[in-house]
């Protein structure tokens, strides 16, 4: 804690730890002692390097050192410095505060102490000199100023004890006082509601820190311990000086890649409220989309990158399972074809009946698996067995992403499980996936699949061993006639690659979207659009996401009402910036709200009179955690 | 608004003897509206007898009504770097607030703060002439300022305070909160009490909208107090009065402070705060040598001794804000609790008792981390043991 102000007061640190020792440690910075009474115990845990630091500050005192002394020094210089870096970094700004505190008290003291150090260390040093085994204590016993020093101690620690008991503990709470407490919190110490485990070592990327939820999310984010940087478009004073000092800064636009790719280096988080300042085009696409879409892009580089220095694989990248492009990757994939209906397919001699598909790499070079399913209750599929790379299995991925393109038909994934020698034991898990006309990427969560039969256990991506792609013809419906071009029976499927989607504990991306709703009307369109893009290309990213859709922001302090969290664009009321950020800054650690998108507001009050029901709902508070509890319910990977 | 609101407090320098007690707490009580604003400082015998008179009718009217509005979310905590004032600002940047701390200048500035996300600026209650530019913008001011235990307690405690009431007043700042001290109407023969009740009397007087917060004791204070010595194995010094405090968490006041601010059902109110149970310094010190699993070494000193003391400083001019200090030695022998009943006030509030913090857990929570991390000290040491 006192590391930073000058040696006596170090040494004054020092004093205590040799007390906690419970030895008789005769260190030379103990003569430079001056009132070491301000310090609680609670500093003491802090101060541990400081001995190490006097020593090494003070290359002529190291030479005063007998050996022991200097051996000692040495060894908790080591483990200190080791242990405290970290801790010393999230703390600077308190330590500065409370070294000044400290100054301020203790000015007077220390200048005397100083000198009165200075004389007896040059007395020691003549003594030591002659008689180098002579106790420290002694010396000072014998010097008069040491004698004066020690009663003066010993008067002023009992005239303040004395003189506190008759106080006021209430209003005058003294320096000391203060200082002790400091240490408590900074320690994360008891009763600090606001500490979070690990935030020292945790540096969230704010994009868009000085919009209005960002601003708060920065403070709690400082409050909680959280290293924080900040991502903002122009270094002006004025932009600067409303962030906290100790945030990192970092100048760019989100629409530039290589400004978001200096910003997102060193972060393990990010929470994006940057929003559009207006609503053209141009702006809404270049930060609302491609604003996300790069900081996302950007993350996942970093990882990658950060995960080939340390020559392994990123936990947060994407497995590939199959990439087509070349004619020879279409190796292993078969093509098959049956029917739900087995004793009408083998007496298929129907007039318009007929199954028709291919699987193959065209001479534009794309995979496509193409044709037509007359008959009724056909299907065609190619599959192929899995043949992943050494070492990674599927249970470490969430989910797959495939990315197609084609006429835009709705196929079933299947995936098989079961022991790969016997075929007949295996069971078969199934999702729907839509694809557009032209390509996109679907995002096929594992938690989507349902077992073909009910009875089977869920889906464990452990044992899955062969990957089906299945067209089956929608029903076709009386009305619609019309045959051709748009016949639902024919499908065209362009196979580009088979990711799959890492998995993890918490989420890594928090995006502040909308609802829509408080945007002028004839604009709402063209910004949801853009808003949808940006939360579509984070989903894909692999990243971890939660995306908040909050209702019309007010700026009013939070915490005050009850939230409701939704899914399915049916809020109606408002909600203060404040609570949002509180959102975003409780969602950073909570798995449950990995991977989930939600929309919130505050909870509809109805008139006095008129109230339909009772809700029952909980204001945030310093006991609960209401965010678990509400997110939990909603759904995932949405 | 439009009238001028002269306003006059007058408060003696010193109560020297008890018998000047009834004057004293008639002449502050008395607001006296003066056609000047006359400043009288007046000797009366020996002792001196300052009479503050104050005209606050300023351009409060034009401020009002046009211009910008003044955002409610923006807020200004005076005394932000004590033990209750770095609560409330965390408090209030946690709920969204935009704070402003009014600090001191120093030599180095308060980081913290600042790190918290705050804005700093400095000024000094004893300097007038520094007040009102940081008054500019505010909706709130949250008062939790006190003078250091080492200065004159009149110097922030009154004349700073009224300073900045005036000007709070001047400027139309649109909600005052005041910390105060519990029982302080009973106690005028403690300076501190005297000057927190006469300033009590004072805001409600200004029409300012306003709540006033009695507060008892804050458990924080007992760490140093208590807990760090006993931890230390260092004597722990207590008095043998039957004085019963009702220890409160200082982030406890602050949280009810923002319910209380944004309630509208407390403003003009004085509300008092007290923790759930009241304790006398026995009880606290069995309860930390419990929790500590070792024995305090507690020297008792009785409040005979510390009255006596008091009686003695207090005849030299010299000594006499050590009097001062120890004044609170009056309480402690006139065997008063401190605490008060708090239902009617989390029903107001619509909080919930079971979420006020207990001074158990509150010193468990203490003892068992400090006591963690020392375990964690002692196993290295023993490992550096083994060069030594």
């Amino acid at each position: 804690m006192v590391a930073a102000v000058s040696p006596p007061g170090a040494a004054g640190a020092a004093t205590i730890i040799a007390s906690f020792h419970g030895t008789h440690c005769a260190s030379p910075s103990r003569a430079a002692a001056p009132r070491p009474r301000y310090h609680g115990s609670a500093c003491c845990f802090a101060a541990k390097p400081t001995p190490a630091a006097a020593v090494a500050s003070e290359p002529g005192q190291d030479q005063d050192v007998d050996d022991e002394g200097g051996v000692l020094g040495a060894a908790n210089g080591a483990d200190a410095t080791l242990s405290t870096r970290k801790k010393r970094r999230a703390r600077k700004g308190k330590r500065s505060a409370a070294a000044q505190q400290q100054e301020a008290e203790e000015e007077e003291a220390r200048r005397k102490a100083e000198e009165e150090a200075a004389a007896a260390k040059k007395k020691k040093a003549e003594e030591e000199s002659r008689a180098a085994s002579l106790d420290l204590d002694e010396v000072m016993a014998v010097s008069p100023v040491g004698l004066g020093r020690r009663s003066r101690q010993l008067f002023d620690e009992v005239w303040r004890k004395f003189s506190r008991l008759g106080q006021m503990s209430s209003a005058s709470a003294t320096e000391a006082l203060a200082e002790a407490e400091q240490a408590v919190l900074s320690r994360g110490g008891p009763m600090c509601e606001f500490t979070v485990p690990g935030a020292q070592d945790t540096t969230v990327l704010v994009v868009g820190a000085t919009s209005r939820i960002g601003r708060i999310v920065v403070r709690k984010l400082m409050l909680r311990g959280y290293n924080v940087k900040a991502l903002v478009r122009r270094d002006d004073p004025e932009v600067i000086d409303m962030l906290p000092r100790s945030v990192d800064i970092a100048v760019g636009d989100v629409g530039d890649p290589l400004a978001v790719q200096s910003a997102v280096s060193g972060c393990s988080k990010i929470i994006y409220c940057a929003t559009a300042r207006s609503t053209i085009t141009g702006d809404l696409n270049r930060v609302d989309n491609q604003g996300v879409r790069n900081v996302s892009k950007a993350f996942q580089d970093y990882y990658n990158e950060m995960a080939q220095l340390r020559a392994g694989k990123s936990s947060k990248s994407k497995l590939l399972i199959a990439k087509f492009k070349s004619a020879k990757s279409l190796k292993g994939w078969e093509v098959n074809q049956g029917s739900y209906f087995p004793n009408a397919y083998a007496s298929g001699s129907s007039f318009d009946e007929g199954i028709d598909a291919s699987f193959e790499f065209s001479e534009g070079g794309q995979a496509v698996f193409a044709g037509f399913v007359f008959t009724r209750g056909g299907y065609v599929e190619i599959s192929k067995r899995l043949s992943l790379p050494l070492g990674s299995t599927l249970d470490r991925y969430d989910g797959l992403l495939l990315s197609v393109g084609g006429n835009g038909r709705s196929y079933v994934v299947i995936l098989e499980t079961g022991p790969l020698a016997d075929t007949s034991q295996s069971k078969k898990y199934f999702a729907r996936m839509t694809t557009k006309v032209g390509f996109c990427r679907v995002r096929v969560p594992f938690s989507a699949f349902r077992p073909v039969k009910p009875e089977d256990p869920p889906l464990d991506p452990f044992l899955v061993h062969t990957f089906t792609i299945r067209f089956e013809p929608k029903r076709q419906r009386p009305g619609d006639g019309t045959q051709g071009a748009t016949d639902p029976r024919n499908f065209e499927l362009i196979l580009e690659y088979i990711k799959a989607l890492p998995t993890g504990q918490e989420t890594d991306f928090i995006l502040v979207s909308c609802t829509g709703s408080g945007i002028e009307p004839n604009r709402r369109e063209q910004v949801l659009k853009a808003k949808k893009a940006g939360e579509d290309a984070l989903r894909r990213s692999g990243l971890g996401y939660t995306i908040v859709r909050p209702g019309p922001l007010q700026e009013e302090p939070g915490g005050q009402r009850a939230l409701i969290f939704d899914q399915g664009n049916r809020i109606s009321q408002a909600i203060s910036c404040a609570d949002v950020a509180d959102i975003c800054v409780k969602a950073l650690h909570d798995s449950t709200a990995r991977n989930k998108s939600f929309d919130v507001c505050y909870e509809y009050v109805s008139e006095q009179g008129n109230e339909l029901y009772e809700l029952v709902a909980h204001l945030p508070d310093k006991a609960n955690n209401y965010l678990t509890p509400a997110l939990s319910v909603l759904e995932k990977n949405t | 608004m439009a009238t001028s609101t002269s306003l006059a407090a007058a408060l003696p320098s010193r109560v020297t003897s008890p018998g000047r007690r009834a004057a004293l707490s008639c002449t502050t009580s008395r607001a006296q509206p003066r056609p000047h604003p006359v400043r009288a400082v007046s000797s009366v015998g020996p002792r001196c007898r300052l009479v503050v008179t104050c005209n606050a009718q300023a351009a409060a009217p034009m401020s009002i009504g046009q211009g910008t509005p003044v955002r409610p979310t923006s807020v200004l905590v005076v005394g932000a770097t004590g033990t209750l004032g770095r609560q409330v600002v965390r408090r209030a940047l946690d709920e969204g607030y935009d704070v402003r701390c009014l600090v001191r200048p120093r030599p180095a500035p308060a980081d913290f703060l600042r790190d918290w996300g705050a804005t700093v600026v400095n000024a000094d209650l004893s300097k007038p002439e520094t007040i009102p530019a940081t008054l500019v913008g505010v909706h709130t001011v949250i008062d939790c300022a006190t003078g250091r235990p080492e200065e004159p307690i009149r110097t922030v405690d009154w004349e700073g305070k009224v300073a900045l009431i005036q000007c709070a007043k001047a400027m139309g700042i649109q909600k005052y909160v005041f910390y105060s001290i519990h029982n302080c109407d009973k106690h005028p023969e403690v300076p501190l009490m005297e000057i927190k009740y006469c300033t009590e009397r004072f805001i409600q007087d200004t029409g300012l909208d306003y709540t006033i917060i009695r507060l008892c004791g804050f458990m924080q204070g007992l760490i140093g107090q208590y807990a760090v010595p006993i931890l230390e194995e260092k004597s722990v010094w207590g008095t043998d009065a039957p004085t019963r405090i009702a220890y409160m968490d200082t982030q406890d006041v602050a949280r009810l402070t923002f319910v209380a601010l944004r309630n509208e059902k407390a403003s003009k109110k004085l509300l008092t705060f007290a923790g759930p149970r009241a304790w006398t310094t026995q009880e606290v010190i069995t309860l930390c040598e419990r929790l500590a699993g070792q024995d305090a070494n507690v020297t008792t000193v009785p409040v005979a001794v510390l009255r006596f003391t008091r009686q003695l400083t207090r005849f030299f001019q010299w000594t006499n804000d050590v009097a001062d200090r120890l004044a609170f030695s009056e309480v402690l022998s006139s065997d008063t609790v401190f605490s008060a009943p708090m239902n009617e006030t989390y029903q107001l509030l619509g909080v919930e008792a079971k979420d006020i913090l207990t001074l158990e857990k509150y010193l468990q929570d203490y003892f068992s981390n400090i006591l963690k991390k020392l375990k964690g000290l002692k196993a290295q040491s023993k490992q550096s043991d083994i060069y030594f």
